[in-house]
């Protein structure tokens, strides 16, 4: 047996003395920390059409994941790994929905990756996410650089959240109409959160944020144009040196772009709008699954480790349902397991689809939605005589 | 004598010539590797390289333990040793026994006795096949009524499963492929697994034990059958459970 063999053997060996010395006095469970929720919120809503200049158009970026050490660790962590990567589309398709339902913005669009044509940019990482909980950081800013948010946001599900008709069953399927996202008062939070801050600018400074987000979408299409018009300072805060002028022809192609701009970035929200709506159901269900596992391990833990529930005896009868306990509950979990790749399984097709979806593109929607931009700057250049 | 001699010299030129395609080879390589990179697997030179387990496997009865043979071998030496400790033979740091089989296996530290031990691997070998599936990443054993066992093919140890109901490590120890379960109250399962090279055979030796107690161990051995081909590609879904589609031959 060679030197490393037996290594490998002692170390297999004390892990398994860990475990048993881990089985036999189970460590207090450190409590989680408190999570300040959201609570119960109502989405502010706008009763009438807002002015002009309160109408600003928002891209919601696809959010990024952040997966814990600890989850990195674990088993099998690749199958929820996948998972959180696949809701990071779908999630900021709820905070779009949500904006839009307010009333109080401009267009909101999910986009996959930050665009400067936007007036308001926000950005997500998905901290924490299971059937119980939901813990994401969200930061919006300005076309000028302004921090309208930088905050963590944390909401906890019911059961209630998830009714029996959640199940979905052939004689009973998912009905989207009469479904009520279980972390609406995130969205809702958000959104109340933006209008908090909008109201706390003068009208001057959101037009101020739309003309600067005019020239730095100019700038992105021709540097050397137009990048003289405006200025960073060292908190990386932009500002407007000089106006164009009104009929400036230049500008005036820079509007057609932006145009098209936004009729291709239109497309590309309606692509994660048929992703959201052909996760809707799988994802639910698989979250109200993930909620009644994580109910059951919850249980469990609660209950005080009790010798007494198996017995004392040594007989063969106690033996085989020490064993028969401890395979039902590995059955249940490896089942838990599989619904997850079910999930995955099933997602599959349409995120391989959402990549394919732009025809002469090829690549992730990111990375067509990078050609696409310097398509447009190229065509911006052919059509300004500007030499690249 | 000439003809053996002749033989020889063929033999050696036979070689020679290998030996110059050979050389020949390993240096235009490079050249070779690089107008047919495409067609080249790329090997994953990472990931460890593993025995094939993956099949379906048949218990071979006549090869494998029975338990209660095995349970009689066990109390057998017991019984010797006894004898021989009773004659005054000194058998070390072993377990104390005493005479004419009084409370030759009275449990020490709450320890189960052997035959419950030797019933309950009966008990979990209960089956007469399995499936393994194996691919780069895992390899997943299945038999009926079981959790499906499943390791990754680090080295390890990795823990697989957690419970209050009891904990799985599993791992590899050179070929062989071990899991490690350790139940409430002491309880302590060891399934070993290893394969022939031409993967046609499979051994699973269960180990158990209580409370540090010397272990049962049984031996099952396995063949390797050909299961009839499945029909159907099923991939499970989380709205439409296990969704299947007929398997098309290739021809």
């Amino acid at each position: 047996m060679s030197l490393i063999s037996i290594i490998r053997y002692v170390i297999l060996i004390a892990s398994a003395i860990g475990l048993a010395a881990c089985l036999q006095t189970p460590p207090p469970q450190p409590a989680p920390p408190p999570i300040p929720t959201v609570g119960e919120v109502d989405l502010n809503t706008a009763t009438s059409d807002p002015q002009e200049y309160l109408l600003l158009d928002i891209g919601v970026e696809v959010f990024e994941v952040e997966i814990s050490e600890q989850e990195a660790l674990e088993f099998g962590e690749w199958i929820f790994t996948e998972i959180r990567e696949n809701e990071a589309h779908y999630l900021p398709y709820i905070l779009r929905n949500t904006l839009l339902a307010s009333n109080q913005w401009g267009a909101a669009r999910v986009l996959p990756t930050r665009d400067p044509s936007m007036d308001l940019t926000i950005q997500g990482t998905v901290l924490s996410s299971d059937g119980q909980r939901l813990i994401i950081w969200i930061e919006a800013l300005d076309s000028t650089g302004r921090v309208w948010l930088q905050k963590e946001y944390a909401d906890e599900s019911l059961t209630d959240d998830y009714p029996i008709s959640t199940r979905y069953t052939p004689g009973s399927p998912f009905d989207a109409s009469k479904f009520i996202e279980p972390f609406q008062d995130i969205y809702d939070q958000i959104n109340n959160d933006l209008v908090q801050v909008r109201q706390t600018l003068s009208i001057e400074d959101l037009i101020d944020i739309k003309r600067v987000s005019e020239l730095v979408y100019a700038s992105d299409l021709s540097p050397e144009s137009f990048a003289h018009n405006l200025s960073k300072d060292e908190n990386g805060r932009m500002s407007i040196l000089t106006l164009p002028a009104e009929d400036d022809p230049q500008m005036r192609r820079v509007e057609e772009m932006r145009l098209r701009h936004h009729l291709f970035i239109d497309t590309v929200d309606q692509y994660y709008e048929s992703l959201y709506e052909e996760m809707q159901a799988p994802y639910v269900v698989w979250r109200k699954y993930s909620y009644d596992q994580i109910e059951e391990e919850t249980n469990a833990e609660d209950e005080a480790y009790d010798f007494s529930n198996y017995g004392r005896s040594r007989g063969f009868l106690t033996l085989t349902q020490r064993y028969d306990r401890y395979r039902w509950s590995k059955i249940f979990e490896m089942e838990y397991r599989d619904l997850s790749v079910g999930f995955n399984n099933e997602i599959a097709p349409e995120i391989l689809q959402l990549n394919e979806q732009v025809h002469g593109l090829n690549g992730t929607m990111e990375e067509q939605y990078i050609q696409w931009r310097r398509i447009l700057r190229q065509l911006f250049a052919l059509e300004a005589e500007i030499p690249n | 004598m000439t003809h053996i001699v002749q033989q020889k010299k063929l033999y050696s030129a036979g070689c020679r010539l290998l030996s110059f395609c050979a050389l020949c080879l390993a240096i235009n390589l490079p050249s070779i590797a690089q107008t047919t990179d495409d067609d080249l697997p790329l090997l994953d030179l990472d990931s460890p390289i593993r025995m094939n387990f993956s099949g379906s496997w048949e218990k071979d009865f006549a090869r494998s333990d029975n338990w209660e043979d095995e349970l009689s071998r066990r109390m057998q030496i017991r019984q010797e040793n006894a004898a021989l400790q009773a004659s005054g033979v000194g058998l070390g740091n072993g377990p104390s026994i005493s005479l004419g089989n009084i409370n030759l296996n009275r449990p020490r530290r709450r320890q189960a006795n052997l035959v419950n031990l030797a019933r309950l691997a009966e008990y979990i070998n209960r089956n007469s096949t399995m499936e393994i599936f194996q691919d780069r990443n895992e390899i997943r054993i299945e038999r009926r009524g079981e959790a499906p066992l499943v390791c990754s093919m680090e080295t390890g140890p990795n823990e697989t499963f957690s419970s209050q109901h009891g904990a799985e490590i599993c791992g590899w120890d050179r070929n062989q492929l071990v899991f490690e379960m350790a139940l409430p109250d002491g309880l302590y399962i060891i399934h070993r697994f290893s394969v022939t090279s031409d993967s046609q055979m499979l051994q699973m030796i269960t180990s158990i034990s209580s409370n540090g107690s010397v272990p049962f161990n049984l031996v099952q051995s396995y063949n390797k059958y050909q299961a009839p081909p499945d029909e159907y590609n099923c991939i499970q879904t989380i709205t439409r459970g296990r969704v299947c589609s007929q398997r098309t031959p290739l021809n």
